[in-house]
């Protein structure tokens, strides 16, 4: 019992030592003292869950190359993620030119216009990705050589703010992983 | 002619009596703050002149208390700024005036580089003081800080001074969350050019990921009680509900749906997350067990609902615990809370501007949202008892998806 009064006083005297330090010399919060490290490695690559088999290869921006679908952007309307019947032919072309390349690993991204609230057009975003997925697979596509991406809204094709803009904004976009 | 004048004069005095009957500053029909008066502190002028300034705001913005004249006022604050070994000490009192009782008398040591922060100190106690309630003064707002086509986390005080950047990726980071000791933030990066959640220590400046699977990786965010992580995965299927442990491991999944699930906000007990789902057409909010188990649709107005978030108002206070949504009504967004009775949501923002992304203060009280007007992005304060709006300062580009910190984050 004595011990632990003495142990809770020390430790109120040293926190009020504390207290009073901080106070009077400058005060900033520690993460104003220098901004997240930016290099730094932000640790192993997937997150031990215990599930076997939940990796993702490593791909930056520069691994990716946009130009061979550029023609075959996708679009959607408004809140949907359903793949339009018109937009199936350009599917049908990324499907063949996987299907000749059989090496090769694709990337499809989903995105939004700017019309809807952010963390939900994220989870749009990748259904619309998701169902792109969907039709190459259905053409013959291995799934596991595509993996999808979605940046909601946060990445426009056209900075505008009319229904032409983002009429090219709700897409969804093939990269092949170099 | 002169009869008129007469009644003029008149009026004039009835109007003129009743305003100094009123001590109290009457701005709603069922609330009432007290009328405050900040005469300033003596001492050098350039401190004393700071000082005074971000305790008007506060105390202006603490929405328990009315900036009112000293002839006018149920408190009255003095106060006096001296150099002291080095640095400076701000004694500040509060006298109430019709008692003319000292309700607060206290030194507060400061530097002429923290100013705001002494101010904020003082206007929390002056709060407390005066009516009871814990102030918000030196709490804080995470936001996503947009400025050419990157998207980097900041943080700044709740009155919007004092924004500081915390990444610097050049990357998108979005959808930041506090841990409940205000130590850390957990959010989406594309660092890697995938959705993934990280989180940074904001003490020892490091990151972890929390979660990198394939798909979407989004909308953590931490349970009350700060062990577990609800969050969007899509990596088996369209995006669902996981929870996990915060330190990593336990992965869970709550749905299993056509639709796509996302925006995750844990229940005031904890024991319940409530969340968007699509999987009926157009977005609307539901919940389930943390367990698992059978969703429950909660809102079936208006058609479209989604960004819920939870306040969690302190035990004792007089906030009842409030659901915020961000709604779409013909093509605009509102702000509202949930009312369980009806199952709709009722608005408390809603203008010809798109207002999105309530996230409450602690104190259960305030919220700050994102208000777009012109496709321009900025902060905004909604005080929940009397409907005032409060433009926080603009940062320089786009400022969007706030996340309120804790009061625990604080030092004093």
């Amino acid at each position: 019992m004595m011990r632990n009064r003495f142990l809770s006083q020390a430790l109120c005297l040293a926190l009020i030592a504390t207290l009073g330090l901080t106070g009077c010399k400058n005060f900033r919060w520690p993460w104003q003292k220098k901004p997240l490290a930016t290099t730094e490695n932000p640790g192993p690559i997937g997150l031990n869950t215990g599930i076997p088999g939940e990796q993702r290869p490593i791909i930056t921006d520069a691994n990716l190359d946009h130009s061979q679908f550029v023609a075959d952007i996708v679009y959607f309307d408004l809140d949907s993620a359903k793949v339009k019947p018109g937009n199936v032919s350009k599917i049908r072309m990324v499907a063949d030119w996987m299907k000749s390349n059989p090496g090769k690993k694709l990337v499809v991204e989903g995105y939004c216009d700017e019309r809807g609230t952010a963390e939900y057009n994220r989870a749009l975003g990748e259904r619309r990705a998701q169902a792109a997925r969907e039709e190459l697979v259905h053409m013959g596509v291995d799934p596991s050589r595509i993996s999808t991406s979605s940046y909601g809204s946060d990445r426009p094709a056209d900075p505008g703010h009319d229904e032409a803009a983002w009429a090219k904004n709700r897409r969804c976009e093939f990269a092949i992983v170099k | 002619m002169r009869r008129m004048a007469y009644w003029v004069v008149l009026l004039g005095l009835i109007v003129r009596g009743m305003a100094m009957a009123e001590a109290q500053v009457v701005v709603s029909k069922n609330f009432v703050k007290k009328s405050f008066a900040v005469t300033g502190f003596t001492g050098d002028a350039a401190v004393a002149g700071q000082v005074t300034e971000v305790l008007k705001n506060d105390v202006r913005l603490s929405g328990y208390l009315a900036l009112a004249q000293s002839s006018d006022a149920e408190f009255v604050q003095q106060g006096s700024v001296r150099a002291d070994r080095g640095g400076l000490t701000i004694d500040c009192s509060v006298t109430e005036k019709a008692t003319k009782r000292t309700v607060l008398s206290q030194s507060y040591p400061a530097s002429a580089q923290d100013l705001r922060r002494a101010a904020h100190v003082i206007s929390d106690d002056i709060v407390k003081a005066a009516t009871g309630q814990r102030g918000i003064a030196q709490t804080k707002i995470a936001f996503v800080w947009t400025h050419g086509k990157a998207k980097e986390l900041a943080v700044m005080d709740y009155d919007g001074y004092n924004a500081r950047q915390l990444t610097y990726d050049k990357s998108i980071s979005v959808h930041p969350r506090w841990s409940p000791d205000g130590r850390r933030i957990i959010y989406t990066s594309f660092l890697q050019t995938f959705p993934d959640v990280l989180e940074a220590d904001l003490y020892t400046t490091k990151r972890r990921r929390i979660a990198s699977f394939p798909g979407l990786n989004s909308g953590a965010v931490f349970s009350p009680d700060g062990q577990s992580i609800a969050l969007t995965l899509s990596k088996d299927g369209n995006p669902e509900l996981y929870t996990m442990n915060a330190n990593g491991g336990s992965l869970q999944r709550l749905t299993h749906t056509a639709g796509a699930e996302s925006s995750p906000t844990w229940s005031p007990d904890g024991q319940s997350i409530t969340y968007v789902s699509d999987d009926r057409g157009s977005p609307q909010i539901y919940q389930i067990r943390r367990e698992g188990g059978e969703p429950t649709r909660l809102t079936v107005s208006p058609a479209y609902n989604t960004e819920p978030d939870w306040s969690r108002p302190p035990s004792g206070s007089n906030m009842a615990s409030m659901l915020a949504v961000t709604s779409r009504v013909a093509g605009r967004f509102e702000i509202g809370i949930y009312d369980s009775a009806t199952r709709a949501v009722v608005p408390k923002v809603a203008d010809d501007a798109d207002n999105a992304d309530p996230s409450w203060a602690p104190n259960g009280r305030f919220l700050v949202f994102t208000k777009t007007r012109r496709w321009r992005s900025r902060l905004y304060l909604l005080d929940v008892l009397t409907g005032e709006q409060v433009e926080l300062p603009a940062v320089e580009g786009d400022a969007s998806e706030p996340a309120w910190g804790p009061w625990s984050g604080n030092i004093k």
